[in-house]
């Protein structure tokens, strides 16, 4: 940490130089928002973006400012605070931190939330927000309601932005991870697995928490699942308009390597919190969700993902019949025969899949990493039955919100099974 | 004069509890690795014990046995792996002697291409009556509509003679030549071998493959007319010269299909009840009754003195035939995980197995077995769970030998165990030193002794097995009631109320019996009787896999008003002892 000169009370009589140097008084502030590694352009932008979300002075009654702004180690010499300076001297609120990250995951990761908990406490902040990649892709107005959402009086301990998309972003949240927590934890954030957060303090702290046993056994890196850490304790949960954001791409593009790990992730939070979610029994009228407009342009060509469907159905038989029941499995042979035109997989379809493959996950039915690989062309296999219904005229967000209402409904099949993990049913 | 049957009830067959076993499965006698006939001999106290009253004997008759004996060389003899002639007729007569009947096979579609018949025919000129015995063509281009039944060996219903210089038509493996019956001469052939064996006191024939025996063009050459008529004939033989012998059909059909085989009283006696078997297994699996209801209500009534005959399992692969291609997957799906296990249009797996060795489940399927209306068939072995071995070719994996005890060779056979005709099953879970007789009879909580009571319990009435059948229909799908009731002839009545719970989790269901108000139900294994029926719909708890067998007996007669004087709680009521008139009264009355 680096104290900047309106740290130092030139009051003070001038130190002894043989002493040595007194301990430089930690910033405080009410906020702290903390970045993750971006290249130089991105934070520069990142940063004149939350300048002009905070223009005015707000100083709280000692001096100090209010917002924080914790930027990773690995920030180039041209130093931030110059792009501060420039775009906000000293009237600006905000004030610069930095700390230790070298993450690269599209996801914010353990490590993330456990250097943000420790900056927020070591600062007195009242409540963090974590910014994840592509944090430039923001809009400012987001942040700064972000920012009022968390300071107000009654606000939710965990708020998460809902992005407005486009219809075939985001997929893997809107296949498995948005219904899945909305059935299970009766919570409706539309993105649970959010790239940008705004934590209370105690949030922050239970989710510091929670990365410990990860970061100490060296993964960084691991995923955390904040909407199912504030339904364990009962917090309230809290969603605002973010606008467009963009997407961080992937460095690989390898998407059984990316399902599996958030889908394993995903899946072993859901068998550490089985006590949790199956007495969450009654659930919430729908969620509303505004209606998105979006560009469709040109659909996207679902041949090969309808091919690798139809290869894993030939190849993949053995490993779905240990996990799917019949009746799942006779849907799955439906679909391989039907016309490309016409492919369709319905909502009921997927939601046992996604609720069996969960229960084998739990189960150890097979060796996990085979098992979800085994996931993969049926994930590919709903969106391109997803893209190809948007595409004659469904409204993609309807599309969803359906699916999630299937989701809930079938829960007690989950809970059932769950409970009596007997193979032998319909 | 009519030769006498071995039971004076002409409808024996409709309270029969009919027990299927191989003879060379069952037990060995003289040590050559094949069961034999003084060995099923030796075990027939044990099937009395059971409780069955009439055993079905897979063939047994010379053969090369390429179809396990469905191949047969010669009609009127016996396999001399399983003993002799002589060696039948002491079973026959042990049998008898403990009140058990006998049903053995009339395969009356084909030979084996061994039998002296054949091997005239191919030789025989063509146009001959020797020829004729069999179907033959030049080409194999006939009777194209017929679909191939083994399909996994057979690959056309025609097969090219090279002695022959011709094709013969054969419906199931190629070495199985269809009989020719618009040849006058093999009906007569095959009545002599019928008569043969009915001669000896067998009472009652199956016949194999009944609906294929004719053929015609532009057809599917089943259910022909002409197969009736030579039912008819068969039956009106067995009519005159026996009395009390049945005929039961082998017709793998639709039930509106199997119905003409019954004709009008004057043809089969019996008949399996194909379609609904695999019903069974699907509404298990689904846990939802509609899948027998639906195909109880394609049943159509059968004449008074006709039977169905039931099954869960049996020597064949639990065929699929008789089910939609989309039923037919689902099986597959929920019963044959292995596509070893499939074979033909079916899973050959036993009983066991195919529940996964679950006893709620195995329990629940034999309650409905032994209270549809028909005579239940057990297939030797799932009295006791046997399980089966899929590594073993074509049917062979369920019909391994009896486990008797759990010593070498499961008891079977004293014989080295490599000489065995099949091995025996040998795993942890359903092995014969887990799975066998001697275990079972002496633990009082066995599959083996539920049966027993079961199947004693069943014969207490004859509700079970001639009774009719009203299904009831609860908003809970995955409760299966129905009532049976019986009106005997000398004026006594049954009525008995079965609900079973397809669901591996416990059910609630709701009955409306408001038209049986003011009865009882006493639950028929314990004896307990439950709360009375009113018109308000009546309430019961199933736990999984269970089931209910109630009687509905009379409720209590209301008590007629008493002529003498109401007494109130309050008086006591003094017994004196009475005095002999001869004592003298210690304080006389004064005069």
């Amino acid at each position: 940490m680096t104290p900047t000169s309106s740290d130092v009370d030139t009051r003070q009589p001038t130190p002894d130089a043989t002493a040595p140097a007194p301990e430089p008084t930690p910033l405080t502030g009410d906020l702290l928002i903390c970045l993750t590694p971006l290249p130089p352009e991105d934070l520069e932008a990142t940063l004149k973006n939350l300048a002009g979300a905070f223009p005015e002075q707000q100083t709280a009654g000692n001096g100090n400012s209010n917002i924080l702004v914790a930027i990773p180690d690995a920030a180039p010499a041209s130093s931030p605070d110059s792009v501060l300076s420039t775009a906000a001297p000293d009237s600006s609120p905000l004030r610069l931190l930095h700390y230790s990250s070298s993450s690269t995951a599209l996801f914010l990761t353990a490590a993330d939330y456990l250097n943000a908990f420790k900056m927020a406490q070591e600062h007195n902040a009242r409540a963090c927000i974590l910014l994840g990649p592509e944090s430039q892709t923001l809009n400012p107005g987001f942040v700064r309601d972000l920012a009022a959402a968390l300071l107000g009086s009654s606000a939710a301990d965990l708020i998460l932005p809902h992005y407005r998309l486009g219809p075939n972003n985001g997929l893997v949240n809107s296949a498995i991870l948005y219904p899945v927590t909305r059935a299970l934890y009766r919570q409706c954030p539309r993105f649970p697995q959010a790239i940008d957060v705004g934590l209370s303090l105690r949030m922050a702290e239970r989710l510091a928490m929670a990365a410990q046993p990860f970061t100490a056994a060296g993964q960084n890196d691991a995923i955390l699942w904040p909407v199912a850490e504030a339904a364990s304790a009962n917090w309230p949960v809290a969603e605002i308009d973010a606008g467009p954001r963009g997407l961080p791409q992937p460095a690989s593009t390898d998407l059984n390597a990316l399902l599996s790990e958030t889908a394993g992730s995903f899946f072993s939070d859901i068998e550490a919190r089985a006590s949790i979610w199956q007495r969450v029994r009654f659930y919430q009228p729908g969620c509303a969700t505004p209606e998105t407009p979006f560009s469709t342009g040109t659909l996207p060509d679902v041949s090969p993902m309808l091919e690798a469907f139809r290869v894993a159905y030939t190849n993949l038989q053995e490993i779905w019949s240990l996990v799917l029941p019949p009746q799942t499995l006779l849907g799955l042979k439906h679909l391989s025969l039907m016309p490309p035109a016409g492919f369709r997989m319905n909502d009921e379809l997927w939601t046992r899949i996604v609720y069996d493959f969960i229960l084998a996950y739990r189960l150890r039915t097979i060796n996990r990493g085979h098992l979800l690989g085994a996931l993969t062309p049926l994930y590919l296999a709903w969106v391109a039955s997803h893209i190809l219904l948007t595409g004659a005229g469904a409204a993609p967000e309807q599309h969803i919100e359906d699916l999630a209402a299937t989701f809930e409904r079938d829960k007690a099949y989950l809970v059932s099974r769950w409970r009596w993990p007997d193979r032998f049913n319909p | 004069m009519k030769r006498a049957a071995s039971t004076s009830d002409p409808l024996w067959f409709k309270d029969a509890i009919i027990y299927e076993l191989h003879v060379r499965s069952f037990q060995d006698s003289n040590a050559d690795g094949i069961g034999d006939f003084p060995g099923l001999l030796s075990r027939l106290d044990y099937l009395r014990d059971l409780g069955v009253t009439c055993l079905w004997l897979l063939p047994f008759f010379p053969s090369p046995l390429r179809d396990d004996g469905y191949d047969i060389a010669n009609y009127v003899d016996v396999n001399p792996s399983y003993g002799t002639l002589n060696d039948f007729k002491l079973f026959l007569d042990a049998a008898h002697q403990r009140g058990m009947q006998v049903l053995i096979e009339l395969v009356v579609n084909h030979t084996s291409d061994q039998h002296p018949w054949f091997q005239a025919a191919r030789r025989a000129p063509s146009g001959s009556t020797e020829r004729d015995f069999y179907v033959w063509s030049p080409d194999n281009q006939r009777y194209k509509e017929a679909r191939i039944i083994f399909s996994d060996t057979e690959k056309s219903n025609w097969t090219w003679d090279e002695v022959a210089g011709a094709y013969y038509w054969h419906r199931f493996f190629s070495h199985q030549p269809d009989l020719n019956y618009d040849n006058p001469a093999v009906m007569e052939e095959v009545l002599k071998a019928m008569r043969f064996w009915l001669d000896l006191g067998v009472d009652a024939l199956r016949m194999d493959a009944i609906p294929y025996i004719y053929e015609r063009e532009g057809t599917n050459c089943e259910n022909l007319p002409e197969t009736h008529v030579a039912i008819k004939r068969f039956r009106a033989a067995i009519d005159e010269g026996y009395s009390n012998r049945i005929i039961l059909a082998e017709a793998n059909q639709w039930p509106t299909d199997v119905r003409p085989y019954f004709g009008d009283g004057d043809e089969c006696h019996m008949a399996f009840h194909f379609p609904l078997m695999p019903r069974i297994y699907m509404a298990l699996r689904q846990e939802d009754r509609m899948p027998i209801i639906d195909i109880m209500a394609q049943t159509p009534t059968i004449p008074d003195g006709c039977q169905w005959a039931l099954f869960l399992r049996n020597h064949d692969e639990l065929t699929l035939e008789m089910v939609s291609s989309d039923e037919r997957d689902y099986m597959y799906y929920s019963y044959s995980a292995d596509p070893r296990m499939r074979v033909n249009v079916g899973i050959r797996r036993r009983l066991a197995p195919l529940l996964d060795n679950n006893r709620g489940r195995i329990e629940l399927l034999n309650s409905l077995l032994f209270s549809f209306p028909g005579t239940p068939i057990l297939y030797y072995g799932d009295e006791i769970g046997m399980g089966d071995n899929i590594y073993l070719g074509d049917r062979n994996g369920v019909r391994t030998p009896m486990q008797w005890t759990s010593d070498r060779n499961a008891g079977f056979s004293r014989a080295v165990p490599a000489r065995l005709y099949a091995p025996v099953i040998m795993d942890p879970i359903w092995g014969y030193q887990a799975i066998n007789v001697e275990a079972q009879l002496s633990d009082q909580s066995s599959l083996l002794h539920w049966t027993c009571n079961m199947i004693a319990l069943r014969k207490l009435f004859h509700v079970f097995g001639r009774g009719t059948l009203e299904f009831l229909s609860p908003a809970n799908r995955k409760v299966l009631a129905y009532i049976r009731h019986y009106d005997a002839p000398d004026g006594h009545s049954e009525t008995v109320l079965c609900c079973a719970n397809l669901s591996r989790f416990a059910q609630p269901v709701e009955l409306d019996l408001a038209h049986l108000a003011g009865r009882v139900p006493v639950e028929m294994l314990g004896y307990v009787p439950f709360p009375p029926i009113t018109d308000k719909p009546y309430p019961l708890s199933l736990a999984p896999y269970s089931f209910f067998w109630l009687e509905l007996q009379p409720g209590p007669e209301a008590p007629r008003p008493s002529a003498l004087p109401q007494q109130n709680e309050a008086t006591e009521i003094i017994m004196r002892p009475l005095k002999p008139s001869n004592e003298v009264a210690e304080n006389p009355p004064s005069t």
